[in-house]
């Protein structure tokens, strides 16, 4: 690349890099909100309270516990104090709650292990209290309540939000890409009247904008991953980079991948299209 | 080059290299060329004079296939011009050496690069064509500013500069239009002649000028356009010659 970064270069590598870095971003921010969103659900369907109605007191409580140790898919449990009743009341309902004010409660809080969609895991759960001589029922999250069938519109909207947006972004790198062809008119017309074919020309060209993309979107999409990586190490309590490295899945890093590939080829389709235009106006005339 | 007549191509076999027939061309509502009959043959200088505006740029422009025409018929080395794909229009091209009242060049390019654009094209490696440019550069006189930007160069010098790259390719023929346009009487009648030594290889030239006096710089057919219509001042009947291989 001839005089490559000088001048109008310069300003268009500059304004690829930093469309490259906002595609980027935004494609690291959505797979943020889908690992959230995904590990938001997890825990919501790992999480059940079961409430013991017979036998009553203690007893029953103790019959329950010693039940769910033997249960499937339960992977704790633990009785619902009201001290942790009182914390729950008070972060759900905004106000203070005084555990002195709880009444005794026949709750227990179980965590569950990750089962396919096909298992009854409530049946299951009550089966096996019931073999243990506890009448009980289990009580999962609700669908229609905190987020409950939400998950799956949120991973869909941050999909296409950051697709959509990393598209005008593409539309941006396109249209500054043919700022390099203006550029290259004197050439695109020399080759023109050369004899070269329109396709010869604007290849040329596009050549030339695509190895400018791919640069540009390398630096764009690596400064969109360090930028990434600082904000999870101040936004994660604790994370630090042995923790980020474990925490890090391959398909995160797909935003970082895609932007210089994605910026070589709007730059060249952008330059291409510029070009075979010039061309088209050098090899015919009137 | 599906859409090739056998009887056109055998013209240019024959050595025709041009032949417009009845043609008519112009740019937008305006028509410039008007009923237009011509032929340039290999081996030939056709000098093409007239006052300004009178249409010599628009003939090199038709012959150089920048512009179609819009009536009559157009025969370029073998290729009906108002037929042809622009596959064959630019396989034709790089058969014509153009050298443009104005010429473009790319400015931050040296004039040796620029000069072996054609050759670059034609996928020739600078170690097969160096010594080629080079000679070629010695020709039209520009060894000393060979190596220097096209920017730095003087009008004079960047009209060599065209006709060197012009010649580069070795082309079947060599349109120049106004080539000695700011130069010294001296210079021009140079540049002609130049150009003209180009007959001795085959190819066909066509030189169009206001300067009626440049047709005594070699043997050249003279041709007069006035408000769009050529006549042929000289009718001499040349002999046949072999199209440059």
């Amino acid at each position: 690349m001839k005089n490559a970064l000088t001048g109008v270069e310069r300003a268009l590598f500059l304004t690829l890099a930093f469309a490259a870095f906002a595609a980027a971003a935004a494609g690291l921010g959505a797979r943020a909100v889908d690992r959230l969103a995904v590990h938001y659900e997890s825990q919501r369907n790992a999480y059940a309270i079961v409430r013991v109605i017979a036998p009553e007191g203690p007893a029953g409580i103790a019959a329950a516990e010693i039940a769910l140790a033997r249960a499937p898919n339960v992977a704790s449990a633990a009785p619902m104090t009201a001290g942790r009743a009182a914390q729950l009341l008070g972060e759900w309902g905004g106000g203070e709650v005084r555990a002195e004010d709880i009444p005794p409660m026949r709750l227990i809080e179980i965590e569950l292990t990750r089962t396919g969609p096909s298992v009854d895991v409530s049946g299951d759960v009550m089966a096996a209290l019931a073999q243990g001589g506890v009448t009980a029922e289990v009580i999962e999250a609700p669908d229609g309540v905190a987020g409950g069938g939400a998950v799956t519109r949120v991973r869909t909207a941050a999909l296409w939000g950051a697709v959509a947006f990393a598209l005008v972004m593409a539309i941006i790198v396109s249209l500054a890409a043919r700022g390099l062809a203006a550029r290259r008119r004197e050439l695109v017309t020399v080759m023109c009247d050369l004899g070269a074919t329109r396709g010869q020309a604007a290849g040329r060209i596009a050549d030339e904008a695509a190895v400018l993309g791919l640069y540009a979107g390398l630096v764009g999409g690596l400064l969109a991953g360090v930028v990434g990586l600082v904000v999870m190490l101040l936004v994660i309590p604790g994370a630090s980079a042995e923790t980020l490295a474990n925490m890090i899945l391959p398909i995160d890093l797909a935003p970082i991948i895609a932007a210089p590939l994605g910026a070589a080829v709007a730059a060249g389709a952008g330059a291409r299209g510029a070009a075979a235009y010039f061309h088209a106006k050098a090899a015919r005339l009137g | 080059m599906s859409r090739l007549n056998p009887t056109d191509l055998e013209l240019f076999e024959r050595g025709i290299l041009v032949r417009l027939s009845n043609v008519d061309a112009g740019y937008g509502a305006a028509t410039v060329l008007m009923g237009v009959d011509f032929e340039a043959r290999a081996g030939e200088v056709a000098l093409v004079t007239g006052p300004a505006a009178a249409g010599k740029t628009t003939l090199t422009h038709l012959l150089r296939l920048a512009l179609p025409p819009r009536s009559g018929r157009a025969l370029i080395m073998g290729v009906d011009v108002a037929r042809a794909s622009g596959r064959e229009l630019a396989f034709v091209k790089r058969r014509i050496g153009y050298v443009a009242e104005t010429p473009v060049f790319i400015e931050h390019w040296s004039a040796f690069d620029n000069i072996a654009m054609p050759l670059r094209m034609l996928g020739r490696k600078p170690r097969d064509y160096a010594e080629d440019v080079r000679e070629l550069v010695d020709f039209v006189g520009i060894s000393e500013a060979a190596d220097l930007p096209m920017e730095k160069l003087s009008g004079a010098e960047r009209r060599r500069a065209a006709i060197a790259r012009a010649l580069a390719a070795k082309p079947h023929l060599i349109l120049a239009d106004d080539p000695t346009a700011g130069m010294s009487p001296a210079d021009g009648r140079r540049v002609v002649r130049l150009l003209s030594e180009m007959r001795r290889v085959g190819a066909g030239v066509v030189i169009a000028s206001q300067d009626e006096s440049l047709a005594d710089c070699a043997p050249i057919l003279r041709w007069r356009i006035e408000r769009g219509r050529l006549t042929q001042v000289d009718h001499a009947a040349p002999e046949e010659v072999e199209a440059p291989k």
